[in-house]
């Protein structure tokens, strides 16, 4: 046996500018392990290269009873603050547009068996994650994909992100042209490139076919691009219709759109200015308000269109650009040979549900598209490996990831597809059911994510095994239903676009903290994602499965023709469906019944720290939630106020939502409480957040200054737009204060805890 | 030992210890089993860390004990369920030693989990049988060449774990999957008379 580096054995196989950049970051770990340079410095520098902290990653776990330290090796040495260097992390690993091939796949299966857990998990924007990894395996790890044409640079950090394109890009029927190329060369021109390294925030880029179907979600990019056609001259030319600033996260916005047609050169150049004006006016310290549709509501479409435009005008030429787009023409794609024609398969049981759901015809006459349902996203090596096998033989090597966390494989002559169903039921990947309610979005969510607060992955798992018992008899309009989740209001999980949507969060209930989810309704998948849901209320997290059987049977009994869901929630209305909700939110205590204070797949009790039940702690909860609920009432009005159009009331009653809230917080302390805004501001702010008891260590004070920027400096203009913010603005705050409640409760009840014996020892 | 073996690098040892009736144990039983391991803090010499749950996937990797230095899983892989140890971090030794250490590891977890009585003795590991990888494509190609080297090795561990019973070994020459051999025994111990001879406590 001879030992031998990844770096020696791959040294022919790898592109020059990749190797150095992969031995730079080799050489900065090590530079980090001797402390020369600073935590802050290198988490950046390893996000940049896709490589995140994990859950627990602190060294600090709760087991259900206590709360453990992690003790490893290389003990108190981080790879960024507060994240321990043995910590085991999360390696993103960007797929532009999806496109894989069976090599790379390969590697992909062989990376997450050699590093991580066995399993390659497909996210919401195309990208393959590995779990559990370890900082010092990531330079191989870097080595192989690159290898096999995949780099990781720039997969998180404050950077262009995995660029995306709907899936059928190139053979489905109602697109323009195949945006893939674009995708692709947009990608790649951006990848490093000096003028979008200096960004306060990520950078989202999509592109889709059409306007219509929902497969690339332009609406929720910072840039995204709807292929079109022109007639110039005389001659068809192509290019896009243009938006920027959309967005998901804590506060939701809609692209807007940027211009009607920009023709295909000017695409790369235009991203270009588009980075430009990014990293010099968009906003570097705060992050919550970094992201472009920041600067973009703040500026204005009309005025950031016009900076963007004279930046293009006055940039600095790059004619580097001209090599990717040059290389558009000769992408090209197809079967990879002429199949042998097998007429007259006998059909396997399951093949025709699979078919109904799994199997797309191409727009090219005798191919088709399959979708492979991957559970959760998660695919195990073995599978992976079986897939890049039937990629090769099936497919001509393509096959694509998926932004709802699928594979599909193209160009499967129509004839083959019982053979192709058989081999994939084989390897457990012949499951019905694509794209419908069964087929289930989520995020990691408190699995492996830092900022989970619910159990996303646990919750779609129970709904996925469900749903999938029931699917047979379920009427096609409940079929057809999305379901996405998120574990926060980050929407990973892209819980905004679905016709169901949930997202994690927490509410104290009798001195426990019990898991639950804000359900989120009205959505639209749609039109590239085209309208947003807005929240309905919080349900705990165990009677989840209830209500979605309540609505689907609510809406089949009373949907009219082809009443679509979201029209059939804007026919019955947000009281109507509120009422709904309102079934299910009650917690029955937990002497009664403890299953429903943990979450989905985890048995520990979902609690903080070593909370107790105190009789005066009982009293104060049952006054705050009183509180709490009328602040989400007030929440619900302004909702509703929103969508008869009446702004400005909207606006006030929102406000007023927060007004409560912190009051409900300061009556912990100051019972009398006048209510008055500038004595409960004041006092708020004097006793919650100044001590940072109103703080969350993510997102620091953030959910504090929408209830100071209110109260100080009220938008007057009362749009759609500022009544809608403020609006998402006060649900948070409302979350946030449920959090600071169950902290400030905790804080008390260790207060009150008996001093242990040992403690107790001198004064014996 | 042979000299090959002795220079065999790689740390990321496997065994799999495969259940007798997998049809007597539901998928979901591991779950709270594990995390009570790490509140209990059950496993000397490995910083448990968490539980990742897997149960979803096909012949997957099942139900996973993280812990810095090594998994531990209920592996479902090429659909044959079995507690699979999968070391990490390196170990002390020569690879004969490491070898053992990491059988000795597998046996005690094999032992405990026999012993729950959440699963009130439904679980039974064969005694007859066991497989082993090397968890790295670089240092152990699947190819004859390093079942050649650490054939020997192999074997008198596997020899004295065995007591003397007849120990056949097979190549798993598929050349996708990691190297591995398996191993069949003429005898079928029990796992806490296995553990015993490895010197471990029962």
């Amino acid at each position: 046996m001879t030992s031998i580096t990844w770096k020696e054995k791959l040294a022919d196989s790898i592109p020059q500018d990749w190797a150095s950049q992969i031995d730079l970051f080799e050489a900065q770990m090590a530079l980090r392990k001797q402390g020369k340079i600073d935590e802050k410095v290198f988490a950046e520098t390893r996000l940049r290269r896709g490589t995140y902290g994990q859950r627990y990653d602190n060294g600090r776990r709760h087991d259900g009873l206590t709360t453990q330290e992690l003790v490893y090796p290389n003990n108190p040495l981080t790879k960024g603050p507060d994240t321990l260097w043995d910590a085991p992390g999360m390696q993103r690993i960007k797929i532009p547009f999806g496109a894989l091939n069976p090599q790379q796949m390969r590697v992909l299966a062989d990376l997450a068996e050699e590093y991580s857990d066995g399993i390659c998990h497909v996210t919401t924007r195309q990208d393959i994650q590995l779990h559990f990894v370890h900082i010092e395996d990531v330079p191989s790890i870097f080595r192989r994909l690159a290898a096999v044409g995949i780099t990781t640079r720039e997969a998180c950090g404050n950077s262009v992100r995995n660029v995306t394109a709907c899936p059928l890009a190139g053979v489905c029927h109602t697109e323009v042209f195949d945006v893939s190329p674009y995708a692709k060369a947009l990608a790649f021109y951006l990848l490093g490139h000096p003028d979008t390294q200096d960004f306060g925030r990520k950078f989202k880029i999509a592109f889709s076919g059409c306007r219509d179907k929902p497969c690339a979600l332009v609406s929720i990019h910072d840039l995204g691009g709807i292929a079109k056609t022109k007639v110039v001259d005389g001659k068809v030319v192509r290019g896009f219709e243009l938006y920027v600033g959309g967005g998901l996260g804590a506060v939701p916005h809609q692209a807007k759109l940027f211009d009607e047609f920009v023709p295909e050169e000017e695409l790369l150049p235009l991203a270009r200015a588009i980075g430009r004006v990014f990293a010099r006016l968009g906003e570097k310290k705060n992050r919550n308000k970094a992201r472009l549709k920041f600067l973009v509501a703040r500026l204005g479409i009309d005025e950031f269109r016009r900076i963007v435009l004279e930046e293009r005008r006055t940039m600095p030429e790059d004619p580097s650009w001209r090599r990717f787009f040059d290389e558009i023409p000769r992408y090209h794609e197809g079967p990879g040979q002429e199949l042998v024609q097998l007429n007259g398969q006998k059909k396997p049981q399951g093949y025709d549900r699979w078919a109904a759901t799994n199997v797309y015809p191409q727009r090219q006459s005798g191919y088709a598209t399959v979708t492979v349902k991957l559970p959760l996203g998660d695919i195990s090596s073995d599978q992976m490996r079986a897939l890049a096998d039937i990629t090769h033989r099936y497919c001509g090597d393509h096959a694509r990831t998926t932004v709802e966390q699928n594979i599909t494989l193209r160009w499967v002559h129509q004839d083959k597809l019982v053979s192709l169903y058989r081999e994939l039921q084989q390897i457990g990947l012949a499951e019905p059911g694509a794209g419908t309610i069964a087929d289930i979005t989520a995020c990691p969510g408190t699995d492996t994510c830092k900022l989970g607060i619910a159990s996303s992955r646990g919750l779609a798992g129970e709904l996925s095994r469900r749903l999938a018992e029931q699917f047979d008899s379920m009427p096609p309009a409940v079929k057809n239903l999305r379901i996405k989740i998120s574990g926060c209001f980050n929407s990973c999980g892209q819980h905004h676009v679905a016709d169901i949507g949930f997202y994690g969060n927490s509410r104290n209930v009798g001195g426990y903290t019990v898991p639950h989810f804000q359900v989120m309704l009205g959505g639209r998948w749609r039109d590239n994602g085209g309208s947003y849901a807005l929240a309905m209320g919080s349900v705990p997290s165990k009677r989840i499965p209830q209500l979605i059987e309540v609505l689907a049977g609510r809406y089949v009994a009373e949907r009219q023709g082809d009443e679509s869901f979201q029209d059939w929630c804007a026919r019955i209305g947000k009281k109507q469906l509120k009422e709904i909700v309102n079934q299910f939110t009650a917690v029955p205590p937990h002497s009664e019944d403890p299953s429903f204070y943990s979450d989905w797949g985890d048995p520990r009790e979902f609690t903080i720290g070593d909370m107790g039940v105190g009789e005066c702690a009982g009293e104060v909860v049952s006054l705050a939630q009183f509180g709490f609920t009328q602040a989400e009432t007030e929440a619900f009005e302004a909702q509703l106020m929103l969508d008869a159009g009446e702004y400005q009331k909207a606006d006030e009653r929102a406000y007023r939502a927060m007004l409560t809230a912190a009051r409900t917080l300061v009556q912990l302390q100051w019972l009398d409480v006048p209510d008055e805004p500038n004595v409960i501001v004041a006092e708020f702010r004097r006793r919650f957040v100044e001590p940072r008891l109103f703080w969350d260590p993510y997102h620091a004070g953030q959910f504090a200054n929408y209830l100071f920027s209110r109260h100080e400096s009220p938008d007057t203009r009362y749009t759609q737009d500022t009544a809608h913010k403020l609006v998402e603005e006060a649900n948070l705050f409302i979350d946030a204060a449920h959090k600071c409640h169950a902290r400030y409760q905790a804080s008390l009840n260790v207060l009150k805890a008996p001093a242990p014996a040992a403690s107790a020892g001198p004064t014996a | 030992m042979s000299s090959a073996a002795a220079d065999m690098e790689s740390h990321k040892l496997i065994v799999k210890l495969f259940v007798e009736d997998p049809s007597a144990i539901r998928a979901d039983e591991f779950v709270p089993i594990f995390h009570s391991w790490i509140q209990m803090r059950l496993v000397a010499g490995h910083q448990l860390i968490d539980v990742a749950d897997y149960k979803h996937v096909h012949d997957g990797p099942g139900t996973l004990l993280i812990a810095h230095e090594a998994n531990f899983a209920m592996d479902r892989g090429q659909g044959r369920l079995g507690l699979m140890y999968a070391r990490k971090q390196p170990l002390d030794g020569a690879f004969r030693q490491r070898l053992a250490s990491v059988l000795r590891i597998a046996q005690e977890a094999a032992v405990r989990l026999e012993e729950d009585v959440r699963l009130q003795g439904r679980l039974r590991f064969r005694g007859d049988e066991l497989l082993l990888r090397i968890n790295d494509r670089l240092l152990a190609p699947n190819v004859p060449q390093t079942f050649a080297a650490l054939r020997p090795d192999i074997q008198t561990v596997l020899a004295e774990l065995y007591d003397g019973a007849d120990v056949s070994l097979e190549h798993d020459a598929n050349p996708e999957h990691l190297f591995g051999v398996y191993a069949k025994a003429s005898a079928s111990p029990s796992a806490a008379e296995l553990l015993r001879r490895l010197g471990g406590r029962t």
